[in-house]
């Protein structure tokens, strides 16, 4: 019988990773913009260095998943 | 306040400042012309096609480091509009109106004619060419001073205070002075409080002040001026030498006593500088020691927290120190300066 702490904890586990996910791309991008305005030809590093953080809020979903089916 | 955003452009701008290598093949053009040619390789290359329209030489030169200076901060002040930052590059910017005041106070005095005194104008600060101008076509000191006060330039308020000793004694210095007293003390007020940046840039402005207060010293004991007179010239809010420490050198006798006076100081890299030019008073050996110490401690502000006003305040000396360095050897090479000499006159950061 699954009760109420599973979901709570996927959404815990996915909220983090998300959060942390949209301050990492905040500051990045805000220097990125910085970076792009100045150099325009770095313009393809920055959209790389902008995905990296998503990592964060991947792992959050496939943590979350785990606990939705993995908790029985 | 995004300094990150900040940081990059400064960062970004900073990638296209000359390397030492540009500034190398700079030194090696034979002439004034060849200069400009390589100048135009540059970033400088829209200023310099500009300027060339207009002038050549020289004077082509000057417009367009003038120029390219006024443009380059313009943009980091729009850029950083409305932002905490915006304040602290104005205290940086305001020493260009104190600069261009003193400029038009000693045309005035020694009556240069306003064409030549707008030439040696920098509309970096807030004041701008047309405020600047009108400031130009006034008759005299007075008067200059009258429309300051006029227009509530706080400047004004030094000037009016320091005129009736100016009156008496014709010294220019004692304006020029009561005006570095003012932007110091200003801008030390502005700057007050707790805070990294804020820190980071008392640290920066109370250096400067123990940069003016030695020039002073060291001139005041070469032309052995009571330290009771002398005192007058002084500023207070230096970084290491108070009003006690400063009263002893002037106490001193000669200009290599003030030197090794300052050996117990982080000044120490004075007593470098050979004994011949201090036996022979020349100052203006040690004042470039101490622009050139004072232009590497800013320039390393790069080294410091990214998120914060230190990239601002290592661009500022780093292009102040590159526009400084390409007037020198455009001046050199009017005056057919050795090349291998030329390199010790720079300022490499």
């Amino acid at each position: 019988m699954v009760g109420w702490e599973v979901p709570i904890g996927a959404a815990i586990a996915f909220a983090g990773g998300a959060i942390g996910t949209g301050w990492a791309q905040s500051r990045i991008g805000a220097a990125g913009a910085g970076a792009i305005a100045e150099r325009p030809e770095t313009v393809g590093s920055i959209i790389i260095l902008e995905a990296i953080p998503e990592t964060l809020v991947i792992l959050g979903f496939v943590v979350a998943a785990m606990i939705i089916l993995m908790v029985k | 306040m995004d300094w990150g955003y900040i940081n990059a452009r400064m960062r970004g701008m900073k990638s296209r400042l000359l390397d030492h290598r540009t500034l190398d093949a700079l030194i090696i053009q034979p002439d004034i012309d060849t200069l400009i040619g390589e100048l135009e390789k540059t970033a400088y290359r829209d200023d310099m096609i500009e300027a060339k329209g207009r002038y050549s030489g020289m004077p082509a030169i000057e417009h367009a480091l003038r120029n390219n200076f006024v443009r380059t901060f313009r943009k980091i002040l729009a850029f950083a509009k409305n932002d905490e930052a915006e304040q602290y590059i104005r205290i940086f910017l305001h020493r260009w109106d104190v600069q261009n005041i003193k400029t038009i106070l000693r045309g005035k005095n020694i009556h240069v004619t306003n064409e030549e005194i707008l030439e040696c104008i920098v509309p970096a600060g807030e004041m701008d060419e047309a405020t600047l101008t009108e400031l130009v076509r006034q008759q005299d000191v007075k008067a200059v001073i009258d429309l300051l006060a006029t227009w509530r330039i706080p400047y004004a308020r030094p000037l009016t205070e320091g005129f009736p000793a100016f009156a008496t004694s014709s010294d220019l210095g004692m304006l020029e002075c009561a005006l570095d007293r003012f932007y110091y003390q200003d801008a030390l007020l502005a700057v007050a409080g707790t805070g990294n940046n804020k820190a980071i840039i008392r640290q920066v402005l109370a250096t400067e002040v123990d940069m003016v207060n030695i020039k002073t010293v060291l001139r005041m004991v070469r032309d052995q001026v009571e330290p009771e007179e002398a005192k007058k010239f002084l500023i207070g809010g230096g970084f290491e030498l108070d009003e006690k420490k400063l009263g002893r050198l002037l106490a001193l006798h000669t200009v290599a006593e003030v030197v090794s006076g300052l050996g117990a100081t982080r000044y120490r890299f004075l007593s470098d500088i050979p004994e011949a030019a201090l036996e022979a008073k020349k100052i203006s050996v040690i004042e470039k020691e101490l622009e050139r110490y004072l232009v590497q401690q800013g320039a390393k502000s790069f080294l410091g927290d990214p998120l914060s006003v230190a990239s601002l305040i290592g661009y500022f000396w780093a292009k102040y120190n590159e526009i400084t360095n390409i007037r020198i050897i455009s001046r050199c090479k009017t005056a057919d300066f050795p090349v291998e000499h030329l390199k010790e006159e720079l300022v490499y950061v």
